[in-house]
């Protein structure tokens, strides 16, 4: 029989003559979703083949050489007992039929016409890479969840070493603390100039302390009450002073990986809420999954689950969001508005959540647009506050949760 | 912003125009295929009922090849082009004006994050298909193409020549262009950029290229050449 080229394509699969002839070919299936299916298992090296190809493979001959353009073909054909395989990548009969393969999709009945054949390509190509951009961006949702843990940590480790390192700095230079209220700034300067006999206004201002400010801090440092430290007191502090710094600069860098990874992981949900909301949000649920599984009502409330109990336990209110609450249109809205604004975001969400997770399809912009519109709504509707039950009603629980929220975050 | 008075078909292509601007400046502009859209913060000229789109030299290393006077721009009406390194698609969108709605570009990337950007282009454009995969394996994605009229590579590759010469032996028909951008620095940072260019152009003539025009993109972009050639395959 002679050479035949195998040739699989996402129209079918065929064997083709030394000219380029169709010989034999078996038509893929039509449904994309199903044919794109078929061809990324092929890719993967699956045992499962496409529909034409194994149909293909049934009508192999003993005496025929087959040639074909990738390996992993090859190593299917000799498993299937094929004497004779080549890989000629390119050659003449491969080319020939790429060269009209529209024209051979609408003759065999693929399609109806060239256009229909490239309406065809574009949504499968569209599918496929979608599909293949959803496989690459997998379990990545679990180094968002984990990140943003590391930047809770260093959050609290953070409050927890500028507090330390206020009270042990205060011994030597007490009056500073009040002048910079700002944790990191406050750190900076002990480390760049460690005793206070440093503390000039060149030397502050160097350092980004505004003129008027400097000149404060700059008499304080001459008339401070504090006890006079040795280098060798004064070493440990800036020690401790750097390792802050270090740790300071880490939580920067890993907000822009969060952010980085979620835009890749979860383009939807991060278009509604930032990375940084967003992966809180996974790592509460557990992973995007977890979190696309989630009614909606669930959505709204995650991290709140202590007030959610003690109200189910109490019989109080129950908490109307949870760390949602960061959304700056909940805690910038007047209190009678949150609720209903969390429910409409929780919506979204969950939304967002699901495409991401399932189809990798871009719908965020849709989603914020549709969102604008309700709160805008949510503000045209109730722009007074219900007189009597809202006002009355318990509210300790939430506040209680906003003082924590913020104790998290570094003063800046 | 001033506005636009006069535009004009560039001589070298009748789907490239040249906007003349109040001010007496001018911009190399493309028919917009999705009025009211931009791509890259681009500006957008409105001139008889028709929307131009700026093409930025700065962000696109064909803009630059033209404006920089390249011998010829052989980009038809109806064209299919192969585009390797799409990355969002800034100069793929204006390819996709140029060869019209019977025209296709297949434009090929393998950063998941850019591939990302560059769906939103495919969306909005009928001609446009996307392949997300390695350009140094054609073999790959052969199962997905048909031959096409033009190849255009910039994938700031080392071994951008010989990819090259793999995707045309799959997929460019004899006599098909080639829009090849040469970023030199990344090829070697030792070399004169002539020396790169030299051996760079050896290899696509070893692989069935005649070169029609080499360009040097500065001051658009530094270091980096556009090549024009022809597939004798
Ligand atoms: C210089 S950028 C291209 C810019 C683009 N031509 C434009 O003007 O809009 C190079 C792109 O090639 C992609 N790339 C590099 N190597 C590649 C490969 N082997 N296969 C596919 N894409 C590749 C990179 O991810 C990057 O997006």
């Amino acid at each position: 029989m002679g050479k035949l080229f195998l040739l699989h394509h996402v129209v079918g699969t065929f064997l083709l003559d030394e000219r380029g002839e169709i010989v034999k070919g078996f038509l893929a299936v039509k449904d994309i979703d199903e044919n794109v299916e078929q061809n990324l298992k092929l890719e993967s090296g699956s045992d499962e083949l496409p529909a034409s190809l194994s149909r293909v493979f049934e009508e192999l001959s003993a005496d025929s050489t087959y040639v074909v353009e990738t390996e992993q073909l090859a190593r299917l054909l000799s498993r299937r007992g094929a004497a004779g395989v080549e890989v000629d990548r390119g050659a003449e009969p491969f080319r020939r039929f790429r060269e009209r393969v529209a024209d051979i999709a609408v003759e065999l009945g693929f399609v109806r016409s060239r256009e229909e054949y490239y309406e065809y390509m574009r949504a499968f190509l569209t599918e496929l890479a979608r599909r293949k951009l959803r496989a690459a961006a997998r379990r990545r949702d679990l180094l968002a969840a984990q990140s943003i843990r590391a930047i809770d940590d260093l959050d609290k480790t953070f409050n927890l070493f500028a507090t330390r390192l206020r009270e042990w700095y205060g011994v030597h230079f007490p009056e500073l603390d009040e002048h910079i209220p700002k944790h990191e700034q406050y750190i900076e300067l002990v480390y760049e100039l460690g005793h206070r006999e440093n503390f000039t206004i060149e030397k502050l201002e160097r350092l980004g302390v505004p003129r008027s400010k400097a000149e404060k801090i700059a008499e304080a440092a001459r008339n401070s009450i504090g006890a006079d430290l040795s280098d060798f007191d004064i070493e440990p502090i800036k020690v401790m002073a750097e390792i802050a710094l270090t740790m300071y600069n880490l939580r920067q860098r890993l907000a822009d990986y969060v952010e980085a990874v979620m835009r890749e992981v979860a383009p939807n949900v991060t278009a509604l809420v930032g990375g940084l909301l967003g992966a809180r949000l996974i790592s509460l649920a557990g992973s995007l999954e977890d979190l696309a599984k989630l009614p909606a009502s669930t959505i709204q409330v995650l991290g709140a689950e202590k007030a959610l109990f003690r109200a189910l336990r109490t019989g109080t209110k129950p908490p109307k969001h949870g760390v949602i609450f960061q959304y700056p249109e909940i805690h910038r809205s007047p209190r009678w508005q949150r609720g209903k604004i969390a429910r409409a975001l929780a919506g979204k969400l969950s939304i967002a959540a699901k495409v991401d997770a399932f189809t990798g399809r871009l719908v965020g912009e849709k989603l914020v647009e549709d969102l604008k519109k309700r709160i805008e709504e949510i503000k045209r509707l109730y722009p007074k506050p219900p007189l009597k039950k809202e006002v009355a009603g318990p509210l300790p629980p939430k506040k209680e949760k906003e003082k924590k929220r913020e104790t998290r975050r570094p003063r800046r | 912003m001033s506005l636009p008075v006069r535009v004009s078909e560039h001589p070298l292509n009748r789907h490239i125009y040249v906007v003349e601007l109040e001010d007496g400046s001018s911009k190399l502009a493309t028919l917009n295929m999705v009025p009211g859209k931009r791509v890259y913060g681009e500006k957008l000229y409105n001139i008889a009922g028709n929307e131009y789109r700026e093409w930025v030299p700065y962000r696109s290393k064909l803009a630059a090849a033209i404006l920089r006077g390249i011998r010829s721009v052989p980009l038809r009406e109806g064209d299919k082009v192969l585009y390797l390194g799409a990355a969002a698609g800034t100069t793929v969108s204006h390819v996709s004006d140029v060869v019209g709605k019977s025209g296709r570009v297949y434009g090929v990337e393998f950063a998941p994050r850019v591939m990302r950007d560059f769906l939103l282009v495919v969306r909005d454009r009928s001609n446009v298909l996307p392949i997300f995969a390695d350009a140094r394996k054609p073999w790959e994605y052969a199962h997905l193409l048909e031959l096409v009229d033009v190849l255009y590579v910039d994938v700031a590759q080392p071994e951008q020549a010989s990819l090259t010469a793999d995707n045309a032996h799959h997929f460019l028909k004899p006599g098909g262009k080639l829009f090849f951008a040469i970023k030199a620095r990344s090829i070697d940072v030792t070399q004169e950029p002539t020396e790169v260019y030299k051996r760079e152009i050896d290899t696509l003539k070893r692989g069935g290229f005649e070169i029609i025009d080499v360009v040097h993109l500065e001051p658009y972009d530094k270091d980096h050449a556009m090549v024009l050639a022809e597939y004798r395959g």
